[in-house]
């Protein structure tokens, strides 16, 4: 764990700073292969949520709101490395995404088109046209439902990780939540629940600094969400989010513990929202300074350079991979339009239970 | 001390007699007692409320065997040095609002015996009227914030009840108590976080009593003392022997310091054992018996009466006197609230519904 910065005592916007890049952990380093598929995951994911937000939206062709992930990509990516699938029932990681994690589902095997569907409320999105944006999972690929309250995807992902105790198998559950949510009661509930039964979940805090237009300083006394883990007797860390390596290295060794029947492990990513709480938010509380501090750090940027350093990447190659997203996203929403919505008639199928 | 303050309970045979306590639930080795700095007068006046608290609530033991208490009774036997040692270190503004198990709280706070005699049997002139039972009244001229039976509801509703105070420009402080099982509750996160972050005088009293009802606290949480939760929120936090009542009113006199000065809330976990069942209906054939045996010796009106004595600060007479002064007031009171009428039937809504006082 970190060590705490108690000079930054008189806190308020722009003095939450990234925590210092710790040691490398000890489950390995990610191949080649691995660091381009992650540098692609990050720039599908801000490629569809800029066309989701900025072109999309504008165009009045979102039903509802868009609540996107900018900034905060390499937290979802290097978390969703981790995660397993394609085994099958007893093997398959289960995943409760919050509604900042766009590349868990794509990752996790959702389709762009299905994700551009649901945001446009047709029939062959995730929940056929019932709910839009990110108000969707998939248990087929193993993703659980985000749920609008936020906080109460905590119990949930701690009793999803209940089912794999009395199992007896070492999958594991990946919770996602912002830092507002830690002000909530389902999220303590879930938490000292999960640690009484050393139950394997990796709680994964996405911390954007900003909880609408709330200012962690005004959501908690403590310097790091972190500092809450020793209250449940689970280990906690908090690391740099911007900085997919390290939390690539960070969610890996809580998922070993989790794997090796040790228990929860709660995570802070800190990261910057940089963006409105949704689309229609101009973030005008949020000093400027703040956003072109965090916009320095942008996470692709940062791991582009990285990966250029190392000789994995130049400049045709980077090329060659933004063309070939864009081409599948133009790809991906001429089809989405082209899907129909769903009849008026159909509006309760699938609602309740017994109609699906 | 004398067998009269000391019901004897035979424990059923159990399932718990075979088996190792759970662990974490025998008590620590006693520390000796302290005086904080109170008078010889103030220390008589803590063992008056010590007594009259395990009174009272014999008193109401028996009236309920006999079919006289409506509803749950809820004793404190074991506990009675955290409710007295708390309020006591409170001024009487300051806003208190006591859980089931906190009658010496409200006697501190002056509340008549008879009134809570009046409350437990349902009287037309009880606080509530007969509507309910148990300690779930308030009385605001008093400063008391009436309990919710909700466990942990009650610390965001004194959360903003020390916020109303600071809004005001009143140097209050506002203090409630919520049990090992409590803590698990989303409202104990959402109100000590709140007073955390607005730095509201809030003392909150965890008594670790051990059980939850019948959940043992290593299945509660996995920290080995509450006390552990402070840092997590950022604010005070102390364990203390809670069969010690000076060490609890010491406790409580830094934390209201603390509270008064703008120094932010309080974690207070006191440690003592439930030594009845949940209530008084409850066999607690789950408890093992050791445990009963070794809490028995940690008695917080033994200690008392141990430390006055061997610090020359009473007699055994005079502790005597003491307690015998008690009985016959109590049982005029008893006799009293037995002889008050019930509410007439045609009342049975008024006053509960808002607008129909």
């Amino acid at each position: 764990m970190l060590a705490r910065d108690r000079k930054s005592s008189a806190r308020g916007p722009g003095a939450v700073a990234a925590p210092a890049r710790p040691a490398t952990g000890a489950t390995g380093v990610p191949d080649d292969a691995s660091l381009l598929k992650m540098l692609y995951s990050m720039k599908l994911t801000r490629a569809i949520e800029t066309r989701i937000e900025r072109k999309l939206y504008r165009q009045g062709k979102i039903v509802g709101g868009v609540y996107v992930g900018r900034g905060q990509e390499a937290i979802s990516v290097g978390a969703a490395m981790h995660m397993r699938r394609g085994g099958g029932e007893d093997h398959d990681d289960i995943v409760s995404p919050s509604h900042r994690d766009m590349a868990v589902f794509l990752m996790q095997g959702v389709p762009p088109e299905r994700i551009l569907a649901q945001y446009m409320g047709r029939r062959t999105g995730l929940t056929r046209g019932r709910d839009g944006n990110m108000h969707m999972g998939d248990l087929r690929h193993r993703l659980v439902a985000f749920v609008s309250h936020l906080g109460d995807s905590i119990p949930v992902a701690a009793g999803c990780a209940l089912t794999f105790r009395m199992r007896g198998t070492d999958q594991v559950s990946f919770c996602f939540f912002g830092e507002g949510a830690t002000s909530r009661g389902d999220w303590h509930e879930g938490l000292n629940f999960a640690a009484v039964l050393k139950l394997p979940v990796v709680f994964i805090c996405n911390n954007n600094q900003y909880a609408y237009s709330t200012h962690v300083s005004r959501q908690m006394k403590v310097e790091r969400v972190s500092d809450r883990a020793r209250g449940y007797g689970m280990p906690g860390e908090s690391q740099d989010g911007n900085d997919v390596r390290v939390v690539y290295e960070a969610v890996g060794r809580a998922v070993a513990r989790a794997r090796r029947g040790e228990g929860p492990t709660l995570l802070e990513f800190v990261t910057f929202r940089m963006t409105g709480h949704s689309a229609h938010d101009d973030a005008g509380y949020v000093p400027k300074a703040l956003f072109e501090e965090w916009e320095r750090k942008d996470p692709i940027r940062l791991f582009e350079d990285d990966l250029k350093g190392r000789g994995l990447l130049d400049a045709g190659a980077l090329q060659a991979m933004e063309s070939r997203i864009e081409a599948e996203l133009d790809e991906a929403v001429a089809w989405a339009e082209s899907q129909p919505y769903p009849d008026p008639e159909e509006c309760l199928i699938g609602v309740y239970h017994e109609q699906a | 001390m004398s067998t009269v303050l000391r019901r004897s309970r035979k424990t059923p045979a159990s399932r718990g007699e075979r088996e190792p306590p759970p662990r974490g639930l025998l008590p620590d080795p006693p520390r000796p007692m302290q005086n904080p700095g109170l008078s010889r007068q103030q220390l008589r006046e803590i063992h008056r409320f010590l007594c009259l608290n395990r009174l009272v609530e014999d008193r109401l033991s028996a009236l309920y065997r006999q079919g006289q208490i409506h509803g749950g009774l809820y004793s404190s036997l074991g506990q009675e040095g955290i409710s007295v040692g708390t309020a006591y270190a409170l001024a009487p503004d300051d806003l208190l609002a006591p859980m089931i198990r906190n009658i010496g709280s409200l006697l501190v706070r002056g509340v008549a015996p008879l009134t809570l005699f009046l409350q437990f049997l349902a009287r037309a002139d009880a606080p509530t009227g007969g509507k309910d039972g148990t300690l779930h009244f308030d009385d605001l001229d008093k400063s008391i914030v009436g309990p919710i039976s909700v466990l942990g509801t009650l610390i965001p509703v004194m959360t903003g009840a020390a916020l109303a105070a600071r809004m005001r420009g009143e140097n209050r402080v506002a203090l409630t108590y919520i049990g090992d099982g409590g803590t698990s509750t989303g409202d104990f996160h959402e109100g000590l976080n709140l007073a955390a972050v607005l730095n509201l005088p809030l003392i909150l009293v965890v008594e670790n009593n051990g059980y939850a009802y019948s959940t043992p606290t290593h299945r509660q949480f996995a920290v080995q003392s509450l006390a552990e939760r402070g840092p997590a929120y950022g604010v005070a936090s102390e364990s203390i022997d809670g069969t010690d009542v000076l060490a609890v009113y010491a406790a409580t006199r830094r934390a209201v310091e603390r509270g008064r000065r703008g120094g932010g809330p309080t974690l207070l976990e006191c440690r003592a054992f439930r030594r009845r069942g949940h209530a008084e209906h409850d066999d607690m054939r789950y408890v093992p018996k050791a445990l009963l045996q070794a809490w028995e010796k940690r008695d917080p009106l033994d200690r008392l009466e141990g430390f006055l004595l061997h610090e020359g600060e009473a007699t055994k007479k005079e502790l005597r006197a003491a307690r015998e002064e008690i009985g016959p007031a109590l049982d005029e009171a008893a006799r009293s609230a037995l002889e008050r009428p019930y509410p007439p039937p045609e009342e049975t809504l008024r006053g509960v519904y808002h607008g129909t006082e």
